[in-house]
């Protein structure tokens, strides 16, 4: 249901008044729910099914970070929390895991504006060349 | 027989890239003395330009404040970003496809009133410029006299395969090869076009920009 009086003084009784204050940034709601799982980066996340909540909006994350960004969240608990899927990650039977040739070693998120922001740079060859001007020595 | 003509050639070259200048084929000779400049007694008149600035030093992002006048200014200075993030006034500036995708941004399903970005029809209300579109030679002059319009401080966000470099038709005879030739641009968001969760992504990718913005501080510091 949409946000009520009523449900939001009764999900801050349940989750406390720290995590309402990160709701408010985050969601801008009072949701309570069963935590499914934390990914590696640390967020965590959340769902709740059995109280009416609106279509789409049972599942959500608490990010770790204040200043939170999409790209730390893990690949496949991004597809979990856009109902992509329906078995959250760490709920997978080992062959149900994707095993990558080349596994990521951590979560690594949009680094623009930092130092790990990405500089592109150019691998062709450059199609102008510098002229530098050489003059002749004076044989007189 | 391959791996025996490779390594022919391979030393071929190995002996071409060492041989001394005296060696130098005589259709290279006139380059031989700018090829080998460590060698070659003219290098003195060209003198190496190798630059001595620092290139290990923080970037101003990740300067701490230092003493009390630093803390007063990092607060001021978080008061005007928390108010310029929260006042996000774009001007509508859809000239394409992408704009569609820029009006689904103000529907319901994205909601971008919950981020206080509120469409403007006047440049002289807005902050941002939302490049959305092919930017074509005809429309370049208006584009540039709205930004010119738009007080300071202001963004530009360009969003799109066309408006950052011409997308499809950057071969075209009547099309502007990105906009960033015609105003200065704060975000790029690729994609043709971009969903409206890329361009909402641009959007707190600009709030992060204006929340790294130190304007007193700086000011206070070029004193």
């Amino acid at each position: 249901m949409s946000s009520s009086l009523i449900r939001v003084i009764r999900n801050i009784r349940r989750v406390g008044l720290k995590d309402y204050f990160r709701q408010l940034n985050a969601i801008g709601d009072t949701k309570y729910g069963r935590l499914v799982g934390v990914d590696r980066y640390g967020n965590k996340f959340f769902e709740n099914t059995t109280e009416d909540e609106i279509h789409m909006r049972t599942r959500w994350v608490q990010y770790k970070e204040w200043y939170y960004d999409v790209s730390q969240i893990e690949p496949g608990w991004h597809g979990w929390l856009g109902y992509l899927v329906d078995t959250p990650p760490n709920q997978l039977s080992p062959e149900q895991k994707t095993v990558r040739k080349y596994p990521t070693p951590e979560v690594v998120p949009n680094g623009t504006g930092t130092r790990n922001a990405y500089v592109p740079y150019s691998t062709v060859k450059p199609k102008v060349s510098m002229w530098s001007p050489t003059v002749k020595e004076r044989t007189a | 027989m391959i791996r025996r003509v490779l390594t022919s050639r391979s030393a071929a070259a190995a002996s071409y890239l060492l041989s001394p200048p005296s060696t130098v084929p005589a259709i290279l000779a006139p380059y031989a003395s700018r090829a080998l400049s460590t060698t070659s007694p003219s290098s003195a008149k060209v003198p190496a330009v190798r630059s001595t600035l620092p290139t290990d030093y923080p970037l101003p992002s990740q300067q701490k404040p230092q003493n009390v006048i630093d803390y007063a200014m990092t607060t001021l200075d978080a008061i005007a970003n928390w108010a310029r993030q929260g006042s996000f006034w774009p001007m509508t500036f859809g000239l394409a496809c992408c704009a569609v995708e820029m009006m689904h941004l103000s529907g319901p399903r994205y909601d971008q009133d919950r981020v206080g970005i509120i469409f403007r029809a006047s440049p002289r209300q807005s902050d941002i410029m939302i490049v959305a579109g092919t930017l074509t030679n005809k429309m370049a002059p208006a584009l540039r006299q709205v930004y010119d319009q738009m007080p300071e401080p202001r963004w530009v966000i360009s969003m799109g395969s066309c408006a950052n470099g011409g997308g499809y038709y950057h071969y075209s005879y009547s099309v502007v090869r990105g906009c960033d030739r015609i105003v200065p641009v704060d975000v790029y968001v690729p994609g043709c076009p971009p969903t409206s969760e890329a361009l909402m992504y641009g959007v707190l990718q600009l709030q992060k920009k204006m929340r790294l913005q130190k304007i007193t501080r700086l000011w206070y510091r070029s004193r």
